[in-house]
């Protein structure tokens, strides 16, 4: 019965999400909950699933816009965290995210995306904010014992500067780093620059928010088994 | 011919001797004159030489009255930018932090009364006196739909428009639309010859068409209801339009549209019909590490499309800082190449 309803509330919550409907996207789960379905049936079954058939361009043969992608990982991140200790069992935190944007970059937007598919994918996120100095990602990386460096960057410059993901990569290297932590990177100019995550000294790069958990479970599973 | 007898001719309808050519360099003033981003923006005057060797150097054919987008936000109350080496200026102060701060958000009465404008207009009057009618000068504003992510940070305005107060949220797009109104006016005055109109947050990218219908579009309308759409180019911002133009057509008044380079340039012309002038765009981050050869291919496979059917004009988004100078010549050479119309079409 209660697959049933979670389903149903699957197809609802997506159509909420497709209107970036937030009021009505949270009733849908308020109301699954009310029906009976368990925090972990809708967390698994409904709110990740949904978020990464929008986030995933999955939803729709139109263009799946930021605001659709920005609401979906919000609610996501929001529903997890509030259901979580209602699950019978506490879920295994898959890895754990140093994640910012990099110095001289004030925009945030792609970050709390990704930010709310890892968190909702059952990564550990530690949220350093806009405009990161590289040694603050590192120094909060090895506080936390993170396993991933995840940087964000909205313009070219600083994607590619002194003072962003290649300078991170350099203190890596100089405190001997480089095996316990990796580096993905994200955000417009590596969208229109095939290689440029390379050229920055990143592990890897993600194209979307819906890709970032699989390119982080990855890069988690290398540094755990190096 | 010089880009102001190019765009001339194209506004009526004729078909020019080549396709114009608009390469939006910022940053790179200040190398060629040798000074910091931020000894080059604090003038007016140093904008204005910077854009006026630029223009001589490459030979593209338009003169770009602008600095960097934060400085719309920085005459609402924004007080830090922050400079780096090597891109641009960005926004360090969001004005808009809590709901009262809309309420007390502040317009200057008059634009040019605030030092920061008076520095721009200072620059584009330089341009339009050194172009002495030769090179059309583009004065760029930010559309009171996307003015509030400088304001507010993205995430905020988001937040806002979608879930929030909509009290609020029209309050904040009704100061930001009478600030757009009034730039307008006030950028023509100053001597530009089209206003660049940008509205990232309205694309197609940002937000889906119904949205842009019920929510952007009314303030598209309200910001050029005072100043009238004459002369204005809307700019994608970074985001796709060709979703958006046929509502655009049909309720702005609104004859030039500036692509995205992921807006299928066909499709475009299609939507718009003949009338409209398109500008489609390079995808110029690519021009950092493109050779040549590559540009010239690319160049040539935008201008066979756009050429077609006329009313066409060949642009850059903004090209970053980090496009070597021989890429921006190769681009430069290869649409003035692949731009060229056969002759007896004159």
């Amino acid at each position: 019965m209660t697959d049933n309803i979670a389903q149903l509330t699957l197809e609802v919550y997506i159509k909420a999400l497709f209107d970036t409907d937030k009021p009505a996207a949270l009733q849908v789960v308020q109301n699954a909950l009310d029906r009976g379905v368990t925090p972990e049936k809708i967390v698994f079954e409904v709110i990740i699933p949904g978020m990464e058939r929008m986030i995933g361009g999955m939803v729709s043969d139109s263009l799946v816009t930021l605001s659709q992608h920005f609401l979906a990982a919000q609610i996501a991140e929001e529903v997890v965290d509030r259901l979580l200790p209602m699950f019978a069992v506490v879920p295994e935190i898959r890895g754990h995210v140093i994640i910012g944007t990099s110095y001289g970059d004030f925009h945030g937007l792609g970050k709390k995306i990704v930010s709310g598919c890892l968190r909702a994918r059952m990564f550990e996120v530690t949220d350093l904010g806009i405009n990161v100095a590289p040694e603050r990602f590192v120094d909060e990386a090895v506080a936390v014992g993170a396993d991933v460096i995840a940087i964000s960057s909205m313009m070219v410059h600083t994607a590619t500067g002194e003072r962003g993901a290649k300078r991170v990569r350099q203190l890596l290297q100089e405190r001997g780093l480089e095996e316990k932590l990796r580096i993905i990177v994200g955000g417009a100019p590596y969208r229109f620059h095939d290689n440029m995550f390379r050229e920055v000294g990143a592990d890897a790069w993600a194209d979307s928010a819906a890709e970032a958990p699989e390119v982080v479970s990855r890069l988690v599973q290398e540094v755990r088994t190096s | 011919m010089t880009g102001m007898e190019r765009l001339a001719a194209l506004m009526k309808g004729r078909t020019p001797d080549r396709v114009p050519l608009i390469v939006n360099l910022l940053d790179q003033g200040a190398t060629e004159l040798g000074v910091s981003l931020r000894e080059y923006y604090a003038r007016g005057d140093l904008v204005a030489e910077g854009q006026l060797r630029l223009r001589e150097k490459y030979g593209y054919d338009g003169l770009l009255g602008m600095f960097y987008a934060g400085l719309d936000a920085e005459i609402m109350g924004c007080h830090t930018i922050l400079y780096a080496d090597d891109g641009p200026p960005n926004v360090g102060h969001l004005v808009i932090r809590t709901p009262e701060d809309i309420l007390k958000l502040q317009l200057p009465d008059d634009l040019h009364c605030h030092p920061r404008f008076h520095e721009l207009a200072t620059c584009i009057g330089i341009l339009k006196q050194e172009s002495a009618g030769r090179w059309p000068v583009l004065g760029v504003m930010t559309a009171s739909f996307s003015l509030p992510a400088m304001l507010m940070g993205i995430g905020a305005w988001l937040d806002l428009f979608l879930t929030g107060d909509p009290g609020l949220r029209n309050l904040l797009l009704e100061k930001c639309s009478q600030f757009c109104s009034r730039q307008i006016v006030a950028l023509r005055e100053a001597g530009a010859d089209l206003v660049i109109y940008a509205n990232p947050v309205a694309s197609a990218t940002f937000i889906m068409p119904q949205k842009f219908r019920d929510l952007a579009l009314p303030w598209v309308i309200k910001d050029l209801e005072g100043p009238g759409a004459t002369g204005v180019v809307f700019f994608n911002g970074g985001g796709r339009i060709n979703p958006i133009l046929a509502d655009l057509k049909k309720n702005t008044g609104i004859g030039a549209y500036y692509l995205n380079p992921f807006d299928d340039i066909a499709e475009a012309r299609q939507i718009l019909g003949h009338e409209a002038l398109i500008v489609g765009a390079i995808n110029d981050i690519k021009l950092i590490n493109w050779t040549p050869a590559e540009i010239d291919q690319e160049v040539a496979r935008i201008m066979r499309v756009g050429k077609q059917q006329g009313g066409f004009a060949f642009g850059t988004q903004v090209m970053p800082l980090q496009i070597p100078e021989e890429n921006i010549r190769a681009l430069v050479e290869a649409a003035i190449k692949h731009g060229r119309y056969a002759t007896d079409a004159l």
